[in-house]
């Protein structure tokens, strides 16, 4: 592991290198730099990244995949947990975190005797890199109403998803006990987590319905500044997004705080909407620029809203009370209006874009694997969404899964495990391990 | 969240301990002549009713007689299904007695879909036994034939053991949906049929697993004795009932009951020193 642990970089110490190997392709002659071909190159050589070494942690206060930067790969995966008893629950979530434990900070695993099944798929190989991997845990409503015990313990917030306007939902893509979301740098990571994590959890969970989703990845910029990532429409989708690195921003917007009227052991916890959002997107590349543009409220090259320059600026909308500037109606003025109010609405947005395939229309289904974490579910993702239902946008998009989902406070150290918190409140007496 | 350099040993000794290290059983070729010489016996009962239950299947389907024909579909079929991974050693006639429709291109009109989903299909999506009577024959013939093959087999151990997780395997893959037997809905029928046959062979092998991994003979029976009493839920006098009466809760129950099946069963191979 020695020679792993030298390996290992930091993102942003990655994105240098990467633009210094990008930097030189391009000194080397801008027409060349796209049809670099390495010497001795086979064809079916797997491609190389400096960043399989990449890791986060999994202890903590909060647990990682939530303010962790959103890498180029995510997946949700819901499931039916079929843990009733206090005993199995604690099963459940210890055996849950020692694998998520596992897969996060890679390894090699147990060799088991050749007439058995092996005890990891080898999809990636005899030693199990940690990619950046991040594995969140979080439980549906249903996890709570289903079992006595734990139901007075419900997060106040939590709530079956119901339908808005414009929802068309797929009973089949929708709500689950528990949902792990799984993100990281490759979609071979996170298929190698979820495999690892059904083959060790057979009895006490059943999948119900994942969706898998991708970020567009960009070169980096000479000048180290970022650049949010584009949805399937196009458009940059984050912008506005409150600033995941400061700690009290996200004690306010994100993470359940101390003085919260929610039950105890949520504390540092916070809630997850997620919302698989088709995207029609042939008929939205039959729309013309300017109305895209006045759909979403923002110019589409840059993301610059409507007399801005970047997408970091910020429409002042109380000089536009009529919509000359920026229509009243446009996505970004709708989701964040940007007043006193709607201040208590925020949300930290980790979306992923999907697309999966040929509906019987003949039409690409691909759209949004919308996620979002708030502190108070009711105020954020509903509330905006309620500000949202009747956009113009709604004639290009449709809501068909998701669930809403409270996700636990991370575990604190290696003899903790996600969900302890719930279990003690619940009276269950856990026994700490020893680390 | 910081990214970490943190290297846990302990970590690696507390995954590690969770995945099960299966304890080899010291057993020889010789401790499974007895299992399998059992368990041909059983095959051969089973066998035995597979031929009568598709007689009487078959002459209801020939003589018209459609309320008949459609009562016998779900408990003809299970005397097949508790022996199919032996009877699926002859793909041919696994083909010709228990293929869907959607194993060939032309689905319900492909002139190769022929056997007990495609008898099933007149019976219970065209509530007819009209044109069924060449169907009705070429099942009685390809039922006849698996007997005689059957018989003159010598059954190969690792197919045998293996037979109970693949049993598994089967109902977890393209069973749990209720896609079997979409058009009578008779798939609880199957399930029982599948799990009995599984069941079988665990409790054949069972003394020789026992000694040396008990922890692992109880966590098996204890997953079969929970089918069997999710299964018994479903119970009626003639049967069970059809697959749309199971709740969501209860097929979860099933699923994961299935898949640990599934797991726990693919280690009884090496248990027992076969390849």
């Amino acid at each position: 592991m020695a020679t792993d642990e030298t390996k290992l970089i930091t993102t942003r110490r990655g994105l240098l290198f990467g633009a210094g190997v990008a930097g030189s392709a391009l000194a080397a002659g801008l027409t060349s730099a796209h049809s670099v071909q390495k010497q001795g190159e086979q064809v079916a050589d797997a491609p190389v990244s400096d960043k399989t070494q990449e890791r986060q942690s999994f202890y903590g206060p909060h647990q990682a995949g939530i303010v962790t930067p959103r890498p180029a790969a995510g997946m949700i995966a819901s499931f039916h947990v079929l843990a009733q008893t206090p005993d199995d629950v604690e099963r459940l979530f210890r055996t849950l975190s020692g694998r998520i434990a596992f897969l996060m900070q890679g390894g090699t695993p147990p060799e088991l005797d050749d007439k058995l099944p092996p005890a990891d798929s080898g999809l990636l190989g005899p030693v199990v890199p940690p990619d950046n991997l991040t594995i969140t845990v979080s439980l549906g409503s249903s996890f709570f109403d289903q079992r006595d015990w734990l139901a007075p313990y419900k997060p106040l917030r939590l709530s079956r998803m119901k339908a808005f306007r414009n929802d068309a939902l797929d009973a089949d893509l929708c709500h689950g006990d528990l949902a792990l979301q799984i993100s990281s740098n490759t979609p071979d990571t996170n298929i190698h987590a979820l495999r690892d994590i059904l083959k060790n959890l057979p009895d006490l969970m059943v999948l119900r319905w994942k969706q898998e989703g991708s970020v567009p990845v960009l070169p980096p910029k000479p000048d180290g500044t970022h650049e949010s990532a584009r949805n399937f429409l196009g458009f940059r989708d984050g912008s506005a997004n409150p600033d995941a690195t400061d700690a009290p921003l996200m004690d306010k917007i994100v993470w359940v705080a101390e003085e919260s009227d929610e039950p105890d052991w949520a504390r540092g916890g916070t809630y997850q909407a997620v919302r698989i959002i088709r995207n029609f997107v042939e008929r939205w590349d039959r729309t013309p620029l300017g109305e895209q543009e006045r759909i979403i409220g923002r110019k589409k090259p840059t993301g610059a809203p409507y007399g801005g320059h970047t997408e970091h600026d910020v429409p002042d909308y109380s000089k536009d009370p009529d919509g000359a500037i920026t229509p009243l109606d446009a996505h970004i003025r709708l989701a964040n209006p940007r007043t006193k109010q709607s201040d208590s609405n925020l949300i930290l947005r980790r979306p992923f874009n999907y697309s999966n395939g040929v509906s019987k229309s003949g039409q690409l289904e691909q759209g949004l694997l919308f996620i979002c974490y708030q502190a108070d579910l009711e105020k954020g993702f509903i509330a905006v969404q309620k500000r949202l239902d009747g956009e113009p946008l709604e004639e290009y998009i449709k809501p068909i899964g998701g669930g809403f989902f409270f996700t636990p406070p991370g575990p604190r150290d290696e003899a903790d495990f996600v969900g302890r918190t719930l279990l003690e409140a619940a009276g269950h007496a856990v026994t700490r391990l020893k680390s | 969240m910081k990214l970490t350099t943190a290297l846990s040993a302990s970590l690696f000794a507390v995954t590690a301990a969770m995945i099960p290290r299966a304890a080899m059983a010291d057993v020889s070729p010789l401790d499974l002549v007895g299992p399998i010489a059992d368990y041909k016996i059983y095959v051969s009962e089973n066998l035995e009713v597979l031929v009568t239950d598709t007689k009487a299947f078959t002459d209801a389907v020939k003589a018209g007689d459609l309320e008949k024909a459609k009562s016998l579909f779900g408990s003809t079929r299970m005397s097949y299904e508790a022996i199919e991974p032996i009877a699926e050693l002859f793909s041919d006639l696994d083909g010709s007695i228990d293929s869907r429709a959607d194993d060939h291109e032309k689905a319900e009109k492909d002139p190769e879909f022929t056997g007990f989903h495609r008898i099933e299909y007149g019976l219970f999506a065209e509530n007819s036994t009209k044109d069924l009577a060449p169907f009705a024959d070429k099942l009685m013939a390809d039922v006849t034939e698996l007997n005689k093959r059957i018989t003159d087999l010598t059954l190969p151990p690792e197919k045998v053991v293996g037979g109970a997780a693949a049993l598994m395997e089967e109902v977890a893959a393209t069973k749990i949906s209720g896609e079997e037997d979409r058009y009578s809905h008779t798939d609880l029928w199957d399930f029982k049929a599948n799990f009995d046959g599984s069941r079988k062979i665990f409790e054949l092998v069972r003394p020789l697993v026992e000694k040396d991994d008990s922890a692992f003979v109880i966590k098996v029976s204890g997953n079969f004795d929970k089918v069997d009493k999710t299964l018994a839920k479903y119970k009626t006098e003639q049967g069970y009932e059809l697959y749309d009466k199971l709740t969501d809760d209860d097929r979860a129950v099933l699923a994961a009951a299935v898949n640990t099946l599934a797991e726990d069963l693919s280690t009884l191979r090496g248990k027992l020193g076969l390849n």
